[in-house]
């Protein structure tokens, strides 16, 4: 996993995104969004990470001859149309990053403690009570099973080789 | 919020003795041992700990990192970037581009999979004996998989831990008159989190990170996480050990070893296989990729299902088997789910709404196609192209899977292709019969990859031995998927650990020419 950062072409496209991708209630989440969507391509592989940031540029710049604004600056219904426009875009390559927009960002924005809460997802608790649960219900049998991890079981009973050392 | 990636989940315990980590070295090292084992999932860790306790010396190197139980957590996306290979963002190339997901931690896959432990199939195995000259593999794997199944504690699930998207599934099966068993998982009592993909919180799977991967380290195995291998070290045609780097530090690390057992998967092990300067003479090596390909549909229910409490594929819908085709339900984190959605916005915010009202089903299908992975500067490339027979047979299996949610209550389903609208009842899914849907449009997905180096007995066609000895080169042996000269149409995890426990027998009967 390398280390990875936002540039700040790349950010404040990403940020300018959020209202159109990410539900109107996790607009306010919107930085935490940017910043998790960081994390995620930390841990991908390097030739997607410069795709992607090569990809933002592009995208930023693109609008510049419709908008005379790069898309960063762009607000509301034209930062929804121009959006748009990239996800039906002309070639594959248009729409994949558009795609990958929307995945990554999704991904973030259901990430976040209070989208999750909305949803009543509380997965932590729930694993806390059904991990007690199967200790307590089925301590014998579990102390068993650990147990056989261990116990001596050998493949071949009665062999055991002599290392022969050069 | 989420777990800081630079903050390394095993600080926060020590590690068993035995076990090395990225911060055990504070230098270049050579080691020495009988065996050097690379990888430490369902090959890797099981053929390692039959070989510790047979009294040989086993080193097993490991890319990813060594994660305990108490290291997983509710925090999906910090789980997937500690534990899956580039944070589940591998593709394979054509149309549709296939993900793929491989673990990267010690346990390896079987650290991340669902854990379906099935035998293979007989109607493969006897293909394999008639077909590729495996003569007599199913009587000889029989007390192998006895011997897995006891280890890995393969049983039916408690009830008391399927959920209700499980429930449904099965009385969507019911309603129709399909056949459904229950699936048969690696697990000791699972307590139903239904986190299996980002690692068992509960223990409950045991996984080979809690099975084989203590096994082997009481046996004197060790364990060396954070390495990445760059070759095989060699003498002629004879492996002699290996070379890696510690990630992070770039540490050189220097394997001397007698036997060299590659168990990187399909992906990465042909690859090792090539940068090292081995080739076969079948010119199989690489070649044969199998994936399984594999497509979700959601369905949407009136009542509230809460799929996210209860155990990972519960049941299995075996009706279509002869077809190649298998349904089960899936459960998702939200965050996963939404990120499969072409929606955006208000749509995506109104869409997810439902979440608990989700049922999230998919389908294995055995493939008929082969693809192949490329070394390219040294890494491995996937290519496939789905074939249009499988890319039809998925399409059927979209209609029937839709039928069976419909007929479970079903009020809507959403389809695994762009473009195709929803649909609102069962006529709808057979009209999607009809439909051509361009093979582009597919959204598919796999976590089985076999075949890349399969085992045979004739060398001009195959790349190993059928105990994964590599033909044409001395003291190098396959424990993983990549033997499979098929796909076997079930989950292979089962099938992989048999393989390298056959294997290790074998090394175990030879031991004096091995280690010689």
């Amino acid at each position: 996993m390398t280390a990875y950062r936002h540039s700040d072409t790349a950010r404040q496209v990403l940020r300018s995104l959020v209202p159109v991708i990410c539900p109107p209630e996790a607009v306010l989440l919107g930085d935490a969004i940017v910043e998790h969507m960081a994390l995620t391509l930390g841990a991908s592989p390097q030739v997607l990470q410069r795709g992607f940031a090569t990809g933002l540029v592009a995208y930023d710049l693109g609008a510049l001859p419709r908008y005379a604004r790069r898309a960063r600056s762009l607000r509301g219904e034209r930062a929804e149309r121009y959006y748009a426009w990239w996800e039906h875009g002309p070639t594959s390559l248009h729409r994949q990053l558009a795609r990958g927009i929307n995945q990554l960002m999704s991904l973030s924005c259901y990430e976040q403690p209070e989208m999750m809460e909305r949803l009543g997802y509380r997965p932590a608790p729930w694993i806390a009570e059904v991990t007690q649960r199967r200790l307590t219900v089925y301590r014998d049998d579990v102390q068993r099973q650990d147990a056989q991890i261990l116990a001596p079981d050998p493949l071949r009973p009665g062999v055991r080789v002599k290392r022969e050392r050069a | 919020m989420g777990i800081d990636p630079a903050r390394p989940a095993l600080l926060e315990g020590t590690a068993p003795r035995n076990v090395f980590t990225r911060r055990d070295h504070h230098g270049d090292s050579v080691l020495d041992a009988d065996v050097v084992v690379i990888g430490s999932g369902a090959g890797g860790a099981t053929i390692a700990a039959e070989l510790a306790e047979a009294g040989f010396d086993v080193i097993v190197l490991e890319e990813g990192s060594y994660y305990q139980t108490r290291d997983f957590t509710a925090d999906t996306s910090a789980m997937v970037r500690q534990l899956y290979r580039d944070g589940g963002a591998t593709m394979a190339l054509g149309s549709p581009p296939i993900l793929y997901q491989e673990g990267r931690a010690v346990g390896g896959s079987t650290v991340i999979n669902g854990g379906m432990s099935w035998r293979t199939p007989d109607k493969v195995l006897a293909r394999w004996d008639r077909e590729l000259g495996l003569s007599g593999i199913a009587r000889e794997l029989e007390p192998c998989f006895e011997r897995v199944e006891r280890r890995i504690h393969t049983a039916p699930m408690d009830p008391e831990a399927i959920g209700n998207d499980n429930l449904l599934l099965k009385q969507g099966a019911d309603a129709k008159g399909w056949k459904l068993i229950g699936n048969l998982r690696n697990q000791a009592h699972c307590a139903g989190s239904n986190r299996c993909a980002f690692g068992c919180p509960t223990g409950a799977k045991q996984s080979a990170l809690v099975s084989y991967v203590p096994r082997a380290l009481h046996y004197g195995a060790r364990i060396y996480a954070d390495v990445h291998v760059d070759h095989i070290t060699r003498h002629g045609k004879r492996a002699t050990g290996v070379y890696g780097r510690v990630s992070g530090s770039g540490h050189r690390i220097t394997v001397r070893a007698r036997l060299v057992v590659a168990a990187c998967g399909a992906i990465h092990t042909p690859a090792l296989l090539v940068r090292s300067g081995f080739r076969s003479p079948s010119g199989q090596l690489g070649k044969n990729l199998s994936m399984h390909p594999n497509v979700k549909v959601v369905a949407i229910f009136d009542e509230d299902v809460t799929g996210w409490k209860g155990a990972h594929q519960a049941f299995q819908v075996r009706e279509f088997q002869d077809q190649g085709l298998l349904f089960a339900a899936v459960n998702m984190p939200p965050s996963i789910l939404a990120m499969s959605f072409p929606q955006r916005g208000a749509q995506l915010g109104q869409l997810m709404q439902h979440y608990d009202r989700m049922v999230l089903a998919g389908m294995l299908c055995e493939d008929t196609t082969t693809g192949r992975v490329r070394t390219i500067n040294g890494q491995p490339q996937a290519f496939y192209q789905l074939a249009e027979a499988d890319a039809a047979n998925l399409k059927r299996g979209v209609v029937l899977l839709s039928e069976l949610l419909f007929a479970a209550g079903a009020k809507r389903i959403l389809l695994p292709f762009h473009g195709a609208g929803d649909l609102y009842g069962p006529d709808d899914a057979r009209r999607l019969l009809n439909r051509d849907i361009p093979a582009r449009g597919w959204e598919v997905v796999t976590v089985h990859m076999m075949g890349t180096a399969r085992m045979g007995t004739d060398r001009t066609a195959a790349v190993t031995s059928s105990f994964g000895q590599v033909h044409d080169a001395d003291r190098l042996m396959v424990a993983d998927a990549s033997l499979f000269p098929t796909p076997i149409g079930v989950n292979p995890m089962e099938t992989i650990m048999a393989l390298a426990t056959r294997a290790a027998g074998h090394v175990i009967d030879n031991a004096t020419r091995f280690l010689s």
